[in-house]
């Protein structure tokens, strides 16, 4: 469970001016329930969910895991999430089993459980072969696999993933579409940002529309459907925009 | 904080270390080979090329001009010997010589002495710069003085004198160092320079690769968003960098040991069968450790500051070159460690591991050592922990603003930091060169050019140039009369103070004998004492108070007036090139940064600056006269008990100058 609540994270540019990346955002996201969060690049998706994680401080409000406030309680909210991403890196000098296992005693995991738990996932994801290689002799599949063990060794209620196939080809994003599907299906919460569409129309059960900042629409795919009256994704997109655009243009011209 | 996440972390960046072939192979194997190579293979080709150039012989060109039977004897026994070749001089010679065909040419001319005794000159013509030449030189006066010896003893014999008058004084020396110290001697010279060296490189060989590398390779994300707290991250890969620093340490230092060993046998000198004694080694590798952490901290925090492994190289470039330059100490003999060098980090490194190896040092050096890189350590350490929790530093990307603000951002208005530091280092080179040249021809027209040439003049001619008031810029305004009074009590008061604290400082860490000596020079100069106290009281008053409290501390007022002094003060104490003043020189810029400033007038640390260096003037000139006999002891040192009335004067009119200088009097200038 998400609870996001008027979170904002301000940057202060080269010119000493406030810039906000995140601007007062609210939205939840539910156990069992896959939450898109859908902006252009530079919408703010990816500082959300830094946020989120509690690599960066939020400026102002703040948001629970959980029940856990990523103010107050960092280590409880990173013990309860598992996140990943698309461009994330791996230690290439070690083997998968031995990356697996370095974030599993991180999580503070006993090594005989982390074991259990490396030999079930790995039978479930088809990885025996190639887990005692050395990461740097295996295919972006592969490696999305190692990560994909890694982001869940710790079994967290709630999954972050953060543009999780940007850059992958298309049999490894569908590897990750079918892990963010099973996750549902195991009850977790899961919540993931994107720039695609399409990604957002076939896995999302609700989807926040991200600009600048500021979310613009949140709610099932039906729901924007109605409130827009368009049918494509793409369109309802560029709709939420450029009323968005109009809004603050007719702001500025009051003055 | 969970010290086994630090250590789950230690684990892995060692085994990540341990599986790159290439630190293994700078680590490990090249010093292995290297030593043995380097150090054996280069002893033994000297010593064949010795033996050959000995074997080689040499031809030698004589010319007598005395032609008598001692001369002819000289020249005789100069063929003894062995593969010389002794031709007589003749007009190819010099061409000979040129051509290297004949090393040496000797002369022999003779001349009378006043008692008409005929004496002979040998006059021996070679090539310093040779050594084949140098080595023929040797042993043709070597062989010229054995005849020497056999001339005297057949004419003393011929007066029926005894020719052990020769020898009437014997001397024999008796060497009470051991063979133990004079290795120490050796190996104290070259050894701490390799040992830092060895330390900085394998904490470098690792430390880019620890947070930079991990930005590059989009691994560090990973990191942190696990349970591992940050404190964790940045304990645990400390931990690595200290392990491969002193592992590197070690491995080049038993590598270099046995190969020296290796050599020394050969040899077979004296010093051969010499071994350090086990504590020594002990003791060496017990002080290494805080250097290698303050190297893994300072590493670290490069790595942390970067954005990727290029870029921590070429910021860790300068660290190299400062630690380089200070290790170096120990090539100088003369330096030797004590209380004050135990404070300088790598020098005292340095030191006291020459200290050790001549066995000369005391446990308080080794503690002010240790103590003093601790220090510099933790502020290190917390650095790099201030870091990792600045996200603007851990996450910075390729398109912001890359590196160190200061030096990238350009420059807006005049009066920035970026352009007080360049002016105050072109000044402190023009300072170093051209203000101590002139101080070295002539000491008293040197202060005065110094003054006005150099640290007056340009502030004037730069505030023209960009037509800028003085006046403004400067402060040169009328000050509230009612503070101006209290200058002379706030300047004498804090002079006694700062004296004494700097005699404080003189029983702690002793000013060299030297030092002293050149500065008592500079009150006593061959000058009348009015002339003496205007290049020494009241020309720096005023030069000085213009540079450091007029001009320089407007490049810093920007951001906050109160480091505008601080730093000035620093500047001002740092162009003063004189490590044993720094401290109280320090207190006294302060002081009179703080004077300019609240008082929004130059004149009023002008006049304090004035009496300052009138006191200490006055107090050297009539020592031992009248009133001044009442308050310093011998002349130079101030009796002790001044620092009650000093310290409740100082307090009081410093507050009744802050209390009738009302604040705000003055803006910054843009």
């Amino acid at each position: 469970m998400i609870k996001v609540e008027n979170l904002s994270k301000v940057f202060t540019k080269k010119d000493g001016t406030n810039f906000y990346a995140v601007d007062k955002i609210n939205f939840t996201a539910g156990d069992g329930e896959i939450v898109c969060l859908l902006g252009v690049n530079g919408a703010g998706k990816t500082t959300t969910m830094r946020v989120l994680s509690t690599i960066f401080q939020p400026s102002e409000g703040t948001a629970e895991i959980q029940g856990w406030d990523i103010k107050k309680h960092p280590n409880k909210v990173r013990e309860n999430i598992g996140f990943l991403s698309g461009d994330t890196g791996l230690y290439d000098r070690l083997s998968g089993r031995e990356f697996i296992t370095y974030f599993g005693r991180l999580y503070s995991i006993a090594d005989n459980i982390i074991k259990q738990r490396i030999s079930e996932m790995a039978t479930l994801l088809d990885m025996n072969e190639f887990l005692d290689k050395k990461i740097e002799f295996l295919s972006s599949g592969m490696k999305q696999k190692v990560s994909i063990v890694r982001s869940i060794i710790h079994y967290p209620p709630v999954m972050i993933f953060d543009e999780p196939t940007a850059g992958l080809d298309i049999l490894t994003s569908r590897n990750i579409i079918s892990f963010m599907r099973d996750c549902k299906k195991r009850g977790k919460c899961v919540l993931f940002s994107t720039h695609i569409m399409r990604e957002a129309e076939r896995l999302a059960d609700r989807i926040v529309l991200i600009h600048k900042g500021k979310i613009l629409a949140d709610g099932t795919l039906e729901d924007l459907r109605n409130t827009s009256s368009q049918t494509d994704l793409d369109d309802i997109f560029v709709y939420y925009i450029n009323q968005y655009t109009d809004e603050t243009e007719l702001r500025a011209n009051e003055f | 904080m969970n010290f086994k996440h630090s250590l789950v972390i230690y684990r892995k960046e060692l085994m990540e270390v341990l599986r790159d072939k290439r630190t293994i192979f700078t680590t490990f194997i090249l010093p292995i080979i290297l030593y043995p190579l380097i150090i054996v293979g280069f002893n033994s080709i000297m010593i064949r090329q010795t033996k050959s150039l000995e074997e080689r012989g040499a031809t030698v060109a004589v010319q007598d001009s005395v032609n008598n039977s001692i001369s002819r004897q000289l020249i005789q026994d100069l063929t003894k010997i062995k593969n010389y070749t002794i031709i007589p001089y003749s007009e190819t010679t010099s061409r000979l010589y040129e051509d290297k065909d004949i090393q040496c040419i000797v002369t022999i001319r003779d001349s009378l002495g006043s008692d008409g005794t005929q004496f002979f000159k040998v006059y021996i013509q070679y090539d310093k710069s040779k050594e084949q030449s140098r080595m023929v030189f040797n042993k043709l006066s070597e062989q010229l003085s054995k005849t020497e010896k056999e001339l005297q003893k057949e004419l003393l014999q011929s007066f029926g004198i005894s020719p052990d008058f020769l020898n009437l004084i014997d001397i024999r020396e008796r060497d009470t160092s051991s063979a133990q110290k004079k290795m120490g001697m050796l190996l104290g010279m070259f050894l701490p320079y390799i040992v830092i060296m060895m330390l900085f490189a394998g904490a470098s060989i690792v430390a880019a690769d620890l947070v930079a590398g991990e930005k590059e390779r989009k691994t560090l994300e990973t990191l942190l968003v696990s349970s591992v707290g940050r404190l964790e991250i940045v304990c645990g890969k400390y931990l690595t960098i200290i392990t491969l620093a002193m592992l590197n340490m070690i491995i080049n230092l038993f590598s270099i040991s046995f190969s020296l060993k290796f050599m020394l046998a050969n040899q077979s000198t004296e010093m051969a069968g010499v071994s350090l004694p086990l504590n020594a080694i002990l003791i060496l590798l017990i002080a290494m450790i805080p250097l290698a952490t303050l190297f893994a901290a300072i590493l670290l925090s490069i790595s942390t500051f970067s954005r990727n492994i290029k870029e921590a190289r070429s910021y860790e470039q300068p660290l190299l070159i400062i630690a380089m330059l200070l290790g170096m100490v120990s090539f100088f003999p003369a330096i030797e460690i004590n209380n004050l060098m135990a404070l300088i980090p790598i020098v005292n490194i340095a030191l006291l591991f020459k200290g050790v190896l001549i066995n000369e040092f005391t446990i308080s050096q080794i503690l002010l050592t240790i103590f003093s890189t601790v220090v510099l350590d933790v502020i290190a350490i917390i650095i790099t922990i201030k870091l990792f929790n600045t996200e603007s530093v851990l996450f910075r990307t390729e398109e912001e603003s890359g590196g160190l603000k200061v030096f990238k951002r350009k420059p807006k208005t005049f009066f920035n930091p970026y352009n007080g530091i360049l002016y105050f280092s072109i000044a402190l080179i023009v300072l170093y060169y051209l203000g101590s040249y002139w101080q070295t021809k002539d000491l008293f027209s040197g202060l005065i050019q110094t003054e006005i040439i150099i640290i007056a003049l340009p502030v004037l001619l730069i505030l023209r140039f960009l037509r800028l008031k003085p006046k403004e810029v400067l402060r040169l305004k009328n000050p509230n009369w009612n503070s101006f009074l209290l200058i002379p009590f706030i300047a004498v008061s804090a002079q006694i103070i700062v004296s004494i604290i700097s005699q404080l400082i003189n029983i702690v860490f002793p000013f060299p004998e030297k030092y002293l000596e050149a500065l008592s020079q500079l009150y006593k100069m061959n000058e009348t004492p009015w002339k003496v106290f205007m290049a020494i009281a009241l020309l720096p008053g005023i030069c000085e108070e213009l540079l450091f409290r007029g001009f320089i501390i407007r490049f810093f007022e920007k951001y906050s007036v109160r480091w505008a002094v601080v730093i000035s003060a620093i500047l001002f104490a740092a162009y003063h090139l004189d490590p044993f003043r720094f401290v109280p020189v320090l207190l006294l810029g302060l002081l009179l940064g703080y004077l300019a400033i609240r008082s929004g007038s130059i004149y009023t640390s002008m006049f304090s600056h004035i009496i300052i260096n009138g006191m200490a003037f006055v107090l050297v000139t009539y020592s031992n006269t009248g009133w001044v006999k009442f308050i310093a002891k011998d002349g130079e040192n101030l009796n002790y008990w001044l620092i009650v009335p000093a310290l409740i004067i100082f307090c009081l009119s410093l507050y009744a100058f802050h209390k009738v200088t009302a604040k705000g009097e003055d803006k910054c200038v843009e």
